[in-house]
């Protein structure tokens, strides 16, 4: 019973939830918005669980002293500052709120995010060599559409810029549009197996 | 060591001090480079062009986060400046939980600066009349699907706390009826997903503002037309600045200009580095077959 009784609510509501999808009726549209009300509360408790598990985790690796478990404290001691400072204070554009995010998280973030260019440029020099026909297409490809799309690729040669669109329009774009229906029909088989409960794991992994 | 040798193992730390040299460089060393503008950002911007003033809205979605700051920030800058040039209202909302944050930054910037050129009354620029920001919301795919019902229903308050139902500007936007474009500024699959649902069930027009490591993905919804524009990267960015300054809606450009300047040249010095790892690996084998 505790496992056919989900997959009874899972097949209905799968099967009514394409159904209202393909019927513009007011009926159908109310059911529909009423459905997608009920999952947006629900995604909201995902955010719940989430900060439960940070807690915790972050919470027994300080109490058993694991690795890198003074990084846990600035964890757990950020997390709860910046929520008192945003509840107490507001979220306005002048909050302290608001000064912190752009001034301590926004920087932190992108000086991050600009370490990979580093690793790239250093990466790419160490692995990107034409060891193969395949490899030196990729390369000739690679330096088109960088020289291509960078201003001073016009100056080169004016067809330059056009030449390195053709790639992303044409060989890209088949390629992209390959993967696209690939994901596509395996989204589609995936969720069929599951509305029809051949596909059980998300009841608890057991057959 | 041989010649050949020595420029396919240049220590990585000489790599880091060039890059960090070239990154930092134009900077200091201004320089204009004109932007040749790619036919998916012309057609973003042709969109918002023909969008007539003061009737709906143009709505942006701001979710990126501050590691794709760099690329999606100088967007939404310069697409706030555009409509707000042409008197197309804003409403603007996040299903990114990093970007609310951002997206008030972007909103203060622009509204800020053209208030204090504005002459008079009129042309000052007005939470809740000309502009919304709706805020974070959870469960997305729903949320941008109830969107098509009501707004106010899925987003009962905006980021501030003001019921969404007391502002001037959400009275007469209720629903998808009431946008014109809706642009989605992201990092991740995002825009795809407001073609899958809000578009198809819908009809919501939808253009994009994305990383460059993302936009080969989105090209063949350009192509199928259900992006009705694209701004791929920090070049998209520069190239909508230069549409708006060549329009004359503002005189100075952005910092995506800046940032596209240090891109460039580092692209030319990865380009670089890669020839030289090719030639020493060339004469490398050569000698390799010989012996």
């Amino acid at each position: 019973m505790k496992r056919r009784i989900p997959l009874i609510i899972c097949f209905a509501i799968g099967i009514l939830m394409i159904i209202q999808f393909m019927i513009p009726h007011p009926i159908s549209r109310e059911f529909g918005s009423t459905v997608n009300k009920w999952y947006i509360v629900l995604a909201a408790f995902a955010l719940v669980l989430a900060i439960g598990n940070l807690i915790r985790h972050h919470g027994t690796k300080i109490r058993r002293k694991k690795t890198n478990w003074p990084y846990s404290i600035v964890t757990l001691t950020s997390m709860v500052a910046m929520s008192i400072i945003g509840f107490a204070g507001g979220v306005d554009p002048k909050s302290l709120y608001q000064t912190i995010y752009l001034n301590v998280l926004a920087p932190l973030g992108s000086t991050m995010f600009a370490l990979l260019a580093y690793y790239m440029a250093s990466a790419a020099y160490r692995s990107f060599r034409a060891r193969s026909l395949e490899a030196t297409l990729l390369l000739a490809a690679a330096f088109i559409v960088m020289i291509g799309f960078m201003p001073f690729g016009q100056y080169i040669s004016p067809r330059l810029p056009a030449f390195a669109e053709w790639i992303m329009k044409v060989p890209n774009m088949a390629s992209q549009r390959g993967i696209m229906f690939g994901v596509a029909f395996g989204s589609i088989a995936t969720a069929l197996k599951i509305i029809l409960g051949i596909e059980r794991s998300w009841l608890g992994g057991k057959k | 060591m041989k010649w050949y040798e020595a420029i396919s193992k240049i220590d990585r730390r000489i790599i880091y001090l060039l890059l960090t040299v070239f990154v930092i460089l134009p900077f200091f060393v201004p320089f204009k480079i004109r932007q040749n503008i790619m036919p998916q950002t012309q057609r973003l911007f042709d969109f918002v062009e023909s969008i007539p003033p003061d009737d709906k809205v143009v709505m942006i979605s701001f979710d990126y986060t501050p590691q794709t700051m760099p690329e999606c920030h100088p967007m939404a800058i310069a697409l706030l400046k555009h409509c707000f040039a042409r008197n197309i209202p804003v409403l603007g909302l996040s299903f990114d939980i990093q970007a609310p944050g951002l997206a008030v930054e972007a909103f203060t910037t622009v509204v800020n600066e053209l208030n204090l050129k504005a002459s008079n009354y009129d042309d000052s620029l007005f939470y809740g009349k000309d502009y919304v920001y709706l805020g974070w919301k959870s469960g997305f795919t729903a949320a941008v699907l109830d969107m098509g019902e009501s707004i106010a229903g899925v987003f009962p308050r905006d980021y501030f706390k003001h019921p969404v139902d007391s502002l001037p500007l959400m009275q007469k936007t209720k629903n998808y009826k009431d946008v014109a474009i809706a642009i989605v500024l992201s990092a991740s699959a995002y825009p795809e997903y407001w073609v899958l649902y809000p578009q198809s069930r819908y009809g919501v027009k939808v253009g994009a503002g994305l990383t460059a490591v993302m936009a080969p993905k989105y090209y063949p919804f350009l192509q199928t037309g259900q992006f009705s524009g694209m701004m791929s990267g920090m070049k998209g960015a520069a190239e909508y600045e230069h549409l708006i300054v060549e329009k004359g809606y503002t005189k100075k450009l952005g910092r995506a200009e800046t940032g596209m300047n240090s891109q460039s040249i580092v692209h030319l010095l990865i380009i670089t580095i890669i020839i030289l790892g090719n030639i020493g690996f060339f004469f490398s084998r050569r000698d390799q077959k010989q012996s």
